[in-house]
Parts: structure tokens; C-alpha cells; sequence
């Protein structure tokens, strides 16, 4: 999985740096120069990560940061990730279809009786409650106005 | 005659001001800013969402909505194709997007003089000042003397390098331009350093260093302020027709400083009680002495006026147009 | 000045500055600790309520929220991996690995602890730096500023993993961070780069999206993942007993916290180098205090120095960017930006009188500064347990609530839904880094001081041309820089002979 995640981001990085030092070329010099003098390296650099994650060589050296728990068979991590990457884009899409006020609520009811397996009424008092604190601290207090969903 | 006319007028009022009472009671106004809290139009704004209320039939409650970006242009594109015309949604954006609109810049949704315009509500010129400890007292002291002057700039499309840059292009003043200062702050603090000699901006941003005598302002654009009647203005001092032409093109929304504006196609009783509630606020008593605390000047330019100015800017000749593109772009 | 000094001691005690200082803190507390609200929106917001205030009162209100925002952010940012403010994201490194470990007592402790001590230095250096300010400030110009810049992305260096794989990884982050820093309209041709025609990115990225997109959303993946609770399967005992450790942690490396103080109160000097930079230099800096390189490798996996750092520098530098707000009226961050506004409404005119004639407001501040501080640390450590028992808390409660404000969080800062894709595609980037073993922290460096390093670059080259590097303060930095980026290679080599001198 290591390799893999290397592999995507060190291909991605060198469209995106290939890319922006194209895109650089055309600009007149005082905005094209910072880009260019790191688009350049950093493709390179990528180039550099990409082939020798193919040639296999590869570190046991961990970076400076937190690892993803390791101790879940495989497959079970892919399937757990992919759900929940799917509950926040659904989030957003709810959003986007309802409007702030209504998709909180319904957010938290749905993925706390779906993917927490809670019970209906904790599920309804617990996002109840989430509900009312939102209102008040950002419609109440703050004022801050949320556009309207498509749909209502 | 004139009776029978002053009856129909108020029996006209009379119609439209419990109409437009009805629109907004219990209801919210949104006002949408342009820009991030805290800045000058984000101020206005707020002080006048606090005032409004009291003058608007239904006394409904006003609310300020940030809506950054793109230098405003996305909070005009929201408030011209987005809100309802249904007078609950007032913009206020930055006083050059009418210059975007002429230059055609792309992502320009809206349309200057369709929108329905509350008027403005404050004034802002455009002054260059230099640091005092120079030996420069006059504008025509600074170009006759030959030296380069360095001057201060934030980027492309704000008043701090468009003014010192049609100076130079087209009055031949021997200025040096050093951009990127992240903002007007940094600029002063740069001038005390002593890197740069001056900076331009609007006088109610440098009036506080004017006073301290940090700076000496030595030429203004053509709106006016109090203290600044007596400087130069750069339009005047144009070679010819054409540059002059420029200059005013970049000044000309200056007047227009904060300007209020509703979607197109609001009903005309709605406008017409913002626009009442408008010339009444800026004359509280309240708001002027909060404004005077905060160092604000408001003063009311009623939305005919300012739809005027706004045509004029937009009739400029392609000739004017194309020239004044090659000089100001419109920036971040 | 000694007089000024204890009248602006009995100025805040008076009762209702005092009363005014707690509301502050009281609203200071849940602004920072929830990652929907920033300290600098919030602090716009309540500006109007200041008028009806005397200017003491006003000023003990808006200090004693702004003091603490920076405090219960890193709370946040140690118990949900979520940036409370966009000045914490840093502690979520150690912090909250700490927490997943069973020791989020020990990190609050440590967090609060650093807190308190780097707000005192801060303040202190505040009512120190008051007769040496304006020549310290002016001796700083543009050069030197770039310098600083390249000072800070020298610290990637000692960011990455080990190894020259694990270099180069570290210094593809930060290139990567650097060329996203240029998205936008670029400040000397006005061209409008990267933005793909988009309105939204005309004025480049904004952090905060960008931040809890590739820190929380890891995070928040990994508890669905795990499908526990934050700190995992370990027993409830070990929770509370943590948060004396962690005071003693910040005594324990007393040093080191007092130096990552004064790098924050330095950074929050330099006025347009940003608020969120200092807590990364003190990362850096805290990180090459390990002694060897595998010691090294322990940050970002739970050690208390990686949190003592930035916890201490985003505290002490508020105190160091009150300095160029009050002494020049130049604010030194977005949030001081606003302080000034409440100046103003005051009447009170910031500049060399405030250091002169109104030497005892400036006090008032400074012990504003350093009480607030103190009550919150006090009144967290009353709380602690409990906050450190919602690591314990079911993960398939505490997701959609975090998530929730997150989403409304990154939408309020533009009013756009745009924040919240931009969170979306750095929380996969985020997430493909930690699987692939990529350090982050060289990312944010990039990030944050990509725009810094271009502009003052171009200032200085037009204004002084070539003569710039030549300037003693510019030479010293430069050398501070190779310094930098050389120590941790100095070190392995060390670390390298005394082992076959063992062997």
C-alpha cells in the first residue's frame, strides 16, 4: 500500500509540476520565474520518486508522522475507507441539495443509525441536540447566513 | 393643480409604504460584502447594517454576509444573478468593478448599469504621499528634481500602484515601482524602514499618517475630501486629451466609493424605501458618531447619481477603452 | 515606565474591565476550540459590541478572547487531529498521536503548560521590547524578511524522513507547497496563474480548507477505519493521570520551550511574515533538538516536544505581534488588523505615543495578555479529565459532529462551497502522504512561506538590486539557513562514527 500511495502521488506531482512549468513558459518573466525555478526541480525530484518506486527500491524508514492503524486485515481497511470517503462527499452533495440547516441534522441522524448502528431514539436525540447547537452558535449568535439547496 | 399632484404623490406613498412594509417585516436583509471582516467595506457595511433598521418600514434586521473573492467580483456576480429580487439582498463591493466590466475582464457576470443602485455611501480619493523627512514640498519640487522616487505598491488593480503608475506613464514622473507588499500596512512600515519613499492609497487609509507627520500628500486624484482641496490633481496636470482621458477613467468610480446596490429587477417601492432608509441613516446622529470614532466619513450619493457616473465610465470610446487596458488591469 | 507598569496592573483589576476580560475569555475558549469558528471572524463580530464599552474595558474583552483562541485551539487539535485555528494545525502532529496512544492527558497538560509559558514570554518581551522596538522592526526590511523565509524552508530538511528517500520525499512536499502557494494572481504582472479560468482561486488558496483537509480528514478516515475510540483500545485508567506529566514535560525541556517561545514572539515581530508560521519554525526547531536521528524519527509519533513547541510559539507570538500594532500601527496578523479597528473606535491612536503617553494602556495589555492566559490554563486544568475522556469516546459518535463543523467551518470563511472541494482534494492528498510515508509538515512549510519568499524576493532585487546580499543581518541569516539545512546530516554522521566507535 506504501509503494502504491508513493507511486500515485510521485505521478501526480510530476503532471501537476509539468504542467504548471508549461503553463509558466508562456507568462512574462517576473511571474513566470518562482514556478519555473520550483516547478522545474520538483519534476525532476518526482520523476526521481517514481523511478525508483518501480525499480522496488524501498525504504523501511517511516516519514515524520502519524501511520494509518496496521493491525486490520486489508481489505477490510479498503472497504472501511471507501465508506466513509462516501458518507463526507454524501455529506456535501446532501448540503448542497438541502442547505446547511436541514443536511446537519439529517447527516448525523443517517450516519448514526446507518454506520453507528445507535439506536432511533439516541439517534434523534443526539442529533437534536448537534441541530440546536449549530443554530444557535452560527445562525443565532453569529448570524451567518447558508444559501439555499437546490431543491429547497 | 399642484394640489391635485402633491395628493396623487402622497396617495402613492401612502400605497407604497405599507407594500414595502410588508416586504420587509419579520424578514431578514442580507448585505453581501465583497471582502474579508474588518476592511473598509466590510465596515461600512456594518455600521450601517446597525443603523438601517430604524428607517426601513417593518424594521426588518439587517445581517452582513462575507462573501471574498476575486476582488469582489464574486459576491457582484452573486448579488446580480443569484439573489432574489425580492429586496432582502443589498451588495457592496469594490468601487473598480465598473472598470472590470469596461476592460472585459473574464468571470464578469454582471452588468453595471442594470443593477438596482442604492447610491453610495462615502467618497474615497486617491492621494500619493512621500515621507516627510524628504526634501520635496510640492509635486512639481519632486519631478523637477531628478531623482527616482521609489514607491511602494501592493499589485496590479489597487489604487497603491495604479495612481503612481499612470503618473509615470503618462506624466513622465521618474518613479520606481516595487510591488508585492502583502498590504498597505506593510507599505508604511516600509516606509519607515526607509526602503521606499512613498506610497499612494486612498486618503482615509494615510490621513492618520498625514497627522502624525509621517507623510506629506503631494498630488490627489479628482475626488475630494476635506484637507486635501488645495493638492494638484494628476488629471489636470495631463500633456494631453488622451491621458487625461485615462487618468479620469481611473478616478471616475472613486466617487462612487461604497457602493450599495440591489439585484436587478427589485420592485421599484422596495428601492425606493432602501434608498430613503439609506439617506436617513447616514444622517443619524448615532451612526455619524460611531463613524467619526472609527474614522469614517460617510456621506450619501443617491443611486440616480451614481448609476450616472457609472454610464459615463462606460461610454468611454474604444480608443480610451483599449489604451487604459494597456495601463490598468484589474487585479486581486 | 516602572509606574506604568504596575498602573496598568490596577488598570485591568478594576472590576468591570476584569468582568469584560472573562466574557472575552469565555467566548475566546469556545472560538478556538471549535474548528467552525475563527478567532479573526469572531473578533470582527464583536467590534460592534465595543462601543458601548470604555476603551480598558473594550481592549480587556478583545484581548482576553483573542489570548485564548490559540490555547483551546491546540486542545482541539491534540484530542480530534482537527485544526482548531489555523495557528494550531502543527500540534496535531505529536498532539494528537499522543492521544491515540492512551496519553491525550499528558498532551493537554504539556499543551497547556507550553501555552501559559509562551504567552509570558510573549508578553514580557512585549513590555521588555518597548524601548528597543522601533529600531529592532526598522532594522528588518524587506531582504531580510526573504531571508527568514528561506531560513524556514531550510527546516524541511530536518522535517523529512531519514534518509536520502526520506529527503527527498520531505523536499517534494515542499516543493509541492510552494507551487500551490502560487496559485492565484501574482503581485508584479498581475497574471492570473493556475487558476483555470475559476473566479474562486483568483486570490489563491486559502489555508484553512487546505490545513484540515490534509490533517483532518486523515484522521477522521483512520477512526472510521479503526472503529474505536480515539485512544483505541487502552484501558480508562491511563487517561487522567496525564496532565501533571505533561506540566512536567514542559519543565522538563524548559529550554527548549522558552527558546520555541521566543522564535513565536520573534515571527509574531516581523509584521507580513503571518501568523501561522511560527508554530512550524518551532516544530522544526523542537524536531532537531533530538539528539540522533532515530530519536528524531519518534516526531510526529508521539513526542512531547513536538507538541511543547508549537504550543509555546502560537501563544507567545500574539504577545510579539501586538509589539508592531501598538508601536508603529502597522498590525502583525489579520487578527491585530482588527484590534486596530478597536483602537481606533477607542481613540486611541497607535504609534510611538502609545509607548510614550499612553505607556500604561500598553501595560494593561500586557497583563491582559498574561491573566487571561492564566485563568484559561487554570480553568482547562479544572476540565481536563473530562476533555481528555472524549478520547474514549465512541468514534461513531464523535465523526459526525467533528465533521459537521468542519464542513461548516471551511464554508464560512468565503461563503463558498468551494472551500469545502478544496478541502476535499488536500484531505485525499493528505491521506495518500500518511500511506505512502510522506511527512506533511515540509507541505505546510511550502505553503506558507511560498508567497512570503516570491514577494519580498522581488521587492528586494527592485529596490536594492544585487546589493541586498550584502547586508550583515541578511549574511547572518543565510548562515543560520545552511546551518539549518546541514545539522541534522552533521548529526547522523556523528551519530554514525560513535557507533563503529563502539563496535
Amino acid at each position: 500500500m506504501h509503494n502504491r500511495a508513493s507511486l500515485i502521488l510521485g505521478v501526480a506531482i510530476m503532471i501537476c509540476s509539468g504542467w504548471a512549468v508549461y503553463a509558466a513558459s508562456g507568462w512574462p518573466w517576473k511571474a513566470a520565474l518562482f514556478p519555473m525555478v520550483i516547478g522545474i526541480p520538483v519534476f525532476c525530484m518526482a520523476a526521481a520518486e517514481v523511478a525508483w518506486v518501480l525499480l522496488g527500491k524501498n525504504p523501511a524508514a517511516r516519514a515524520m508522522d502519524f501511520q494509518i492503524s496496521s493491525d486490520l486485515p486489508g481489505g477490510l481497511v479498503i472497504r472501511r475507507t471507501l465508506l466513509a470517503a462516501a458518507w463526507m462527499l454524501g455529506f456535501f452533495a446532501v448540503i448542497v441539495l438541502v442547505g446547511f440547516p436541514v443536511a446537519v441534522p439529517l447527516f448525523v441522524f443517517l450516519y448514526l443509525r446507518l454506520q453507528g448502528r445507535e439506536g432511533w431514539l439516541f439517534s434523534a436525540i443526539f442529533s437534536a441536540i448537534v441541530w440546536a447547537l449549530f443554530y444557535a452558535i452560527f445562525k443565532w449568535l453569529l448570524n451567518l447566513p447558508f444559501p439555499a439547496g437546490w431543491l429547497f | 393643480m399642484k394640489n391635485a399632484l402633491a395628493l396623487v404623490a402622497a396617495l402613492a406613498l401612502a400605497a407604497i409604504a405599507p407594500q414595502a412594509a410588508a416586504q420587509f417585516e419579520g424578514k431578514t436583509v442580507t448585505i453581501v460584502v465583497g471582502f474579508k471582516t474588518g476592511g473598509g467595506y466590510d465596515r461600512t457595511a456594518r455600521i450601517l447594517a446597525r443603523h438601517l433598521p430604524k428607517y426601513l418600514p417593518g424594521k426588518p434586521n439587517v445581517i452582513v454576509q462575507n462573501m471574498p473573492g476575486a476582488n469582489s467580483i464574486i459576491a457582484a456576480n452573486h448579488v446580480y444573478g443569484v439573489a432574489k429580487p425580492d429586496g432582502l439582498t443589498l451588495g457592496t463591493f469594490n468601487r473598480n468593478l465598473v472598470l472590470a466590466q469596461l476592460t472585459k475582464v473574464s468571470g464578469v457576470k454582471y452588468d453595471m448599469t442594470r443593477f438596482a443602485w442604492i447610491g453610495s455611501a462615502a467618497s474615497e480619493s486617491t492621494v500619493l504621499a512621500i515621507r516627510s523627512d524628504l526634501p520635496y514640498k510640492s509635486f512639481d519640487e519632486m519631478r523637477k528634481a531628478g531623482k527616482t522616487v521609489v514607491i511602494g505598491a501592493t499589485g496590479p488593480g489597487a489604487n497603491t500602484y495604479d495612481f503612481p503608475l499612470l503618473l509615470k506613464e503618462l506624466l513622465g514622473v521618474d518613479i520606481k515601482i516595487v510591488s508585492g507588499y502583502s498590504s498597505s500596512s506593510d507599505i508604511m512600515l516600509a516606509l519607515e524602514r526607509k526602503e521606499v519613499d512613498g506610497r499612494a492609497g486612498s486618503y482615509s487609509s494615510l490621513q492618520t499618517f498625514v497627522e502624525r507627520g509621517t507623510v506629506r500628500p503631494l498630488v490627489r486624484a479628482r475626488a475630494v475630501e476635506p484637507g486635501i482641496e488645495k493638492l494638484p490633481v494628476d488629471e489636470n496636470l495631463a500633456p494631453n486629451a488622451r491621458a487625461k482621458a485615462i487618468m479620469a477613467l481611473r478616478s471616475a468610480p472613486e466617487v462612487v466609493g461604497r457602493p450599495f446596490v440591489m439585484t436587478p429587477g427589485t420592485p421599484e417601492p422596495l428601492l425606493k424605501a432602501m434608498r430613503d432608509a439609506f439617506a436617513k441613516a447616514i444622517k443619524d446622529p448615532e451612526l455619524i458618531a460611531e463613524a467619526r470614532k472609527a474614522k469614517m466619513d460617510l456621506e450619501y450619493m443617491p443611486g440616480d447619481e451614481a448609476l450616472r457616473l457609472v454610464k459615463e465610465v462606460l461610454s468611454q470610446p474604444k480608443e480610451v477603452v483599449d489604451e487604459f487596458g494597456k495601463y490598468i488591469k484589474f487585479g486581486e | 515606565m516602572i509606574e506604568a507598569f504596575f498602573e496598568g496592573l490596577l488598570l485591568v483589576l478594576q472590576w468591570k474591565a476584569f468582568a469584560f476580560m472573562l466574557l472575552g475569555i469565555l467566548l475566546g475558549f469556545w472560538v478556538g476550540l471549535l474548528p467552525g469558528l475563527g478567532g479573526t471572524t469572531t473578533l470582527a463580530l464583536m467590534l460592534p459590541f465595543i462601543y458601548a464599552m470604555q476603551p480598558i474595558e473594550g481592549f480587556a474583552f478583545l484581548l482576553g478572547m483573542h489570548a485564548v483562541v490559540a490555547t483551546t485551539g491546540d486542545i482541539t487539535s491534540v484530542l480530534f487531529g482537527v485544526p482548531g485555528e489555523g495557528t494550531t494545525a502543527a500540534t496535531i502532529l505529536d498532539g494528537h498521536a499522543m492521544a491515540k496512544q492512551g496519553e491525550a492527558g499528558r498532551a493537554l497538560g504539556a499543551v497547556l503548560a507550553s501555552s501559559l509559558v509562551g504567552a509570558i514570554v510573549g508578553a514580557v518581551a512585549l513590555a521588555l521590547a518597548v524601548p528597543v522596538v522601533r529600531p529592532l522592526v526598522l532594522s528588518f526590511g524587506s531582504p531580510e524578511l526573504f531571508m527568514i523565509a528561506i531560513v524556514g524552508l531550510a527546516f524541511i530538511a530536518s522535517l523529512s524522513a531519514e534518509g536520502a528517500r526520506g529527503m527527498l520525499r520531505g523536499f517534494l512536499a515542499g516543493g509541492l507547497g510552494l507551487l500551490v502557494a502560487t496559485v492565484g494572481q501574482d503581485p508584479q504582472a498581475g497574471v492570473a496563474r493556475f487558476t483555470f479560468d475559476s473566479l474562486y482561486l483568483w486570490g489563491g488558496l486559502d489555508l484553512v480548507p487546505v490545513l484540515v483537509g490534509i490533517f483532518a480528514i486523515p484522521e477522521i478516515i483512520d477512526l472510521a477505519v479503526r472503529g474505536t475510540s480515539i485512544a483505541g483500545e487502552l484501558p480508562a485508567g491511563r487517561l487522567s493521570k496525564g496532565a501533571f506529566e505533561g506540566v512536567k514535560d514542559t519543565f522538563r525541556h524548559f529550554w527548549l520551550t522558552i527558546r520555541c517561545s521566543l522564535i513565536g514572539t520573534f515571527i509574531g515581530i516581523m509584521p507580513g511574515i503571518g501568523g501561522a508560521v511560527s508554530q512550524w519554525l518551532a516544530y522544526g526547531h523542537a524536531a532537531q533538538s533530538a539528539r540522533t536521528p532515530e530519536e528524531r524519527k519518534r516526531f510526529g509519533q508521539g513526542d512531547v516536544r513536538g507538541v511543547l513547541g508549537p504550543g509555546a510559539a502560537n501563544n507567545s507570538k500574539e504577545g510579539g505581534a501586538l509589539i508592531p500594532t501598538v508601536a508603529f500601527g502597522v498590525p502583525g496578523s489579520s487578527s491585530m488588523a482588527i484590534l486596530l479597528g478597536g483602537f481606533f473606535l477607542m481613540g486611541l491612536v497607535p504609534g510611538p505615543d502609545m509607548l510614550t503617553k499612553h505607556l500604561t494602556v500598553t501595560f494593561s495589555m500586557v497583563w491582559t495578555i498574561v491573566l487571561a492566559n492564566v485563568i484559561t490554563v487554570a480553568a482547562c486544568f479544572l476540565f481536563l479529565n473530562h476533555l481528555a475522556r472524549l478520547t474514549s469516546v465512541r468514534g461513531q459518535l464523535l465523526i459526525p459532529v467533528i465533521l459537521v463543523l468542519i464542513f461548516v467551518g471551511s464554508y464560512t470563511s468565503n461563503s463558498h462551497y468551494g472551500d469545502i472541494l478544496v478541502m476535499f482534494v488536500f484531505g485525499a492528498v493528505g491521506y495518500l502522504m500518511v500511506i505512502g510515508g510522506w511527512p506533511r509538515a515540509p507541505f505546510v512549510l511550502g505553503l506558507v512561506l511560498g508567497k512570503i519568499a516570491e514577494n519580498y524576493l522581488y521587492i528586494s532585487v527592485a529596490r536594492y538590486e544585487a546589493a541586498w546580499l550584502t547586508r550583515p543581518i541578511v549574511l547572518v541569516l543565510l548562515a543560520l539557513a545552511v546551518g539549518v539545512v546541514l545539522y541534522p546530516l552533521i548529526q547522523s554522521r556523528r551519530a554514525r562514527s560513535r557507533k563503529a566507535q563502539h563496535a
